[in-house]
C-alpha cells in the first residue's frame, strides 16, 4: 500500500472533476474506497497513449479498463463494497450491466454523435487538450468509434442505419433512468448509507450527463426531471469533491 | 420499428387473442442451429409455455433471413411476426398476457437489470466461444452453421458471419480477451445469478417471469449442448441452486405438457 497510485484521466469542466464517464467512474471509486490517488488530468502537454484513458499507474504495474482498474484497487485493500451482502453484490453486476446496455448507447450518442453537440461542445473540448496535429485526428476518430458501438450492439444487419437505431436508443436511455430512480427512491445511496461501487458507476455515467451543456438536450432534460437522481449526483459532488472543483 | 409504427402494431395486438396457429421460427435443430440461437429459443419457448400460450416449433434454414431484425427466433401470431424475447414480452403483453404485472416497481428493475446482465455476460460469452474461439470455430460452428447451403455458399457466410461477430467484439471490448478471462466472466456472471436466486424456487419467489424463462433457456443449453471442451458447462455445474432451478423448469413446463426436452446432441 505504500507504493503511490496515479491516475491520469481526462480533466474536468461544468463543475466536475472529469468529464469523461469512465475517468469519473474510477476517481469515484477511489474517493469512497479512500485509495490515495495522485490525479494527473490530460492536457496537451501530456504524453502518452490516450486511447486508453482512464489509466492507473502503480510501481510496476499500468492497469487501463475501469473495470479492471476497480478490481486491482480492491486486491490493494480499498474495497468499497466490504459492507453489501452477497445478493446486493450479484445486484451491483446485473444493474452495471444494465447501464452498459442501455444507457451507455443514449450517452455516446448525445457526446459524440449528435452532430450539433459533437462540433460544438464535445470536439472543440478534447480537441484543446490533445497537442497538434493529434487534435485533428483523435477527436474524430473518438466519434466514429461511438458510432460503430452504437450501431453494431443496436442496428440491425446487414444494413446499419443511424436514424432507426436513434429512437430506440432514447427510449431505453430514457426507460434505464426511470428504473433507477425507482430503486434509488429516498435513500442517500444504493445500498444504505455507503456509497458503493454501484454509486460510483450511477455517478460516473450520469454526471456527464447533468452537467456538461449540450445544445441538444433531450436525454438531460429527462434526467432533469427525475430529482432523486440529480440530488445524488449534487450530494456526491458536494461531498466527496467539493476541495478539486477548480474549474467550473 | 418507430414509434408511431409500433404503438399502432400495439393496437392491433390488442384487439384479437393469441391464435391456436401461433408459430416459432428457428434454425433446423439437429445440424443447424448453434448454441447462442438455440439458447434464445428455448427461452422464448419457456416463456410462452410459462403464460399458457400454445406455440408450433417450426424449423427452417432460413430463419435467419425470414426474421424481421435478423435474429431468431421469431414467432409468427395472426399475420404478425415479432422477433427476440423483448419484443416479444412486450407484444404478448398488449395482448393481456403477463408474467410480471405482480412486482413492484424496485422488482421490476431488478428483473430488467438481471435480464441485461445475462445479456451482456452470458449471451456474449456465447457468441465469443462460437465465433472467436478457433477449436470451436474449425470443429463445430463453421460447419453447422454453413450445413443447410451448397458449396461455396456455405463457406462464404459462415466466415461472413464471424467477421460481423468479430467487429461486434471488438467494439464492445471484448476483442482481446482470451478464452479463461471470458470463462471467468460467465462463472462471475452464474455467481450472481445464484446469489440472486438463492433458496427460492423462481427469481420473484413462487411465480416465474421472464426473467426465469431467460436464465433456464441460456443455463439449460450451455448444460446440454457438447462442445470441443467442457469448461463452459462446469462452470454452470458449480452452481447446484442453479442446476436444481433448470431441472424444476423442465419438469414443470416441459415434460408435464408432453413436449419433449429440446437438448440438441452434436454428432
Amino acid at each position: 500500500m505504500a507504493a503511490p497510485l496515479e491516475l491520469s484521466c481526462w480533466g474536468g469542466g461544468w463543475g466536475l472533476p472529469s468529464v469523461h464517464s469512465e475517468s469519473l467512474v474510477v476517481m469515484a471509486y477511489a474517493k469512497f474506497s479512500g485509495a490515495p490517488l495522485k490525479v494527473n488530468v490530460i492536457d496537451n502537454t501530456w504524453r502518452g497513449s490516450r486511447g486508453d484513458v482512464p489509466v492507473l499507474t502503480s510501481e510496476d504495474n499500468i492497469v487501463s479498463q475501469p473495470a479492471k482498474i476497480l478490481n486491482f484497487l480492491r486486491k490493494q485493500k480499498y474495497n468499497a463494497d466490504y459492507e453489501l451482502s452477497a445478493k446486493q453484490g450479484a445486484d451491483t453486476l446485473a444493474y452495471i450491466a444494465l447501464l452498459e446496455e442501455k444507457l451507455l448507447p443514449a450517452m455516446l450518442h448525445t457526446f459524440w454523435v449528435e452532430s450539433d453537440n459533437y462540433f460544438s461542445v464535445t470536439k472543440p473540448w478534447f480537441a484543446s487538450r490533445i497537442p497538434f496535429p493529434l487534435s485533428l485526428i483523435l477527436p474524430g476518430r473518438m466519434s466514429k468509434g461511438a458510432l460503430n458501438r452504437i450501431l453494431l450492439t443496436r442496428g440491425e444487419p446487414p444494413l446499419y442505419h443511424l436514424r432507426e437505431v436513434e429512437a430506440q436508443i432514447y427510449r431505453d436511455a430514457k426507460e434505464c433512468l426511470n428504473l433507477l430512480s425507482n430503486r434509488l427512491g429516498t435513500s442517500q445511496f444504493f445500498f444504505g448509507d455507503t456509497p458503493s461501487t454501484l454509486d460510483a458507476y450511477v455517478f460516473g455515467f450520469l454526471a456527464p450527463l447533468y452537467k456538461v451543456r449540450f445544445p441538444k438536450v433531450q436525454l438531460q432534460e429527462h434526467l432533469k426531471q427525475l430529482s432523486n437522481l440529480c440530488r445524488f449526483c449534487d450530494d456526491i459532488l458536494n461531498s466527496y469533491f467539493r476541495l478539486s472543483l477548480g474549474d467550473g | 420499428m418507430s414509434l408511431v409504427a409500433e404503438a399502432f402494431v400495439s393496437q392491433i395486438a390488442a384487439a384479437e387473442p393469441w391464435p391456436e396457429n401461433a408459430t416459432l421460427y428457428q434454425q433446423l435443430k439437429g445440424e443447424q442451429i448453434l448454441l447462442s440461437d438455440n439458447a434464445a429459443s428455448l427461452a422464448v419457448q419457456a416463456f410462452l409455455q410459462m403464460c399458457n400460450l400454445p406455440v408450433k416449433v417450426v424449423c427452417r434454414a432460413n430463419a435467419e433471413y425470414m426474421s424481421p431484425s435478423g435474429k431468431v427466433p421469431f414467432i409468427h401470431v395472426g399475420n404478425q411476426v415479432v422477433s427476440e424475447l423483448g419484443p416479444i414480452v412486450q407484444f404478448v403483453k398488449a395482448k393481456g398476457h403477463s408474467l410480471s404485472d405482480g412486482l413492484d416497481e424496485v422488482q421490476k428493475a431488478e428483473m430488467k437489470a438481471y435480464m441485461e446482465l445475462v445479456n451482456n455476460m452470458l449471451l456474449t460469452a456465447e457468441l465469443y466461444l462460437q465465433w472467436c474461439d478457433e477449436a470451436t470455430v474449425g470443429e463445430i460452428t463453421h460447419a453447422r452453421y454453413g450445413s443447410p447451403y451448397p458449396w461455396p455458399l456455405n463457406h462464404i457466410l459462415a466466415y461472413q458471419k464471424q467477421w460481423e461477430v468479430k467487429r461486434k467484439m471488438k467494439a464492445i471490448g471484448w476483442g482481446n480477451k482470451t478464452l479463461d478471462q471470458v470463462l471467468e466472466d460467465v462463472d462471475q456472471c452464474c455467481q450472481a445469478l445464484s446469489q440472486r436466486l438463492g433458496t427460492q424456487p423462481y427469481f420473484f419467489n413462487k411465480q416465474p417471469t421472464e426473467l426465469d424463462a431467460l436464465v433456464f433457456g441460456h443455463l439449460y443449453t450451455i448444460l446440454t449442448t457438447q462442445l470441443t471442451n467442457d469448461e463452459l458447462s462446469e462452470k454452470v455445474k458449480n452452481y447446484s441452486n442453479l442446476l436444481a432451478f433448470c431441472r424444476r423448469i423442465e419438469q414443470h413446463y416441459f415434460e408435464d405438457r408432453g413436449k419433449g426436452s429440446s437438448s440438441i446432441r452434436l454428432p
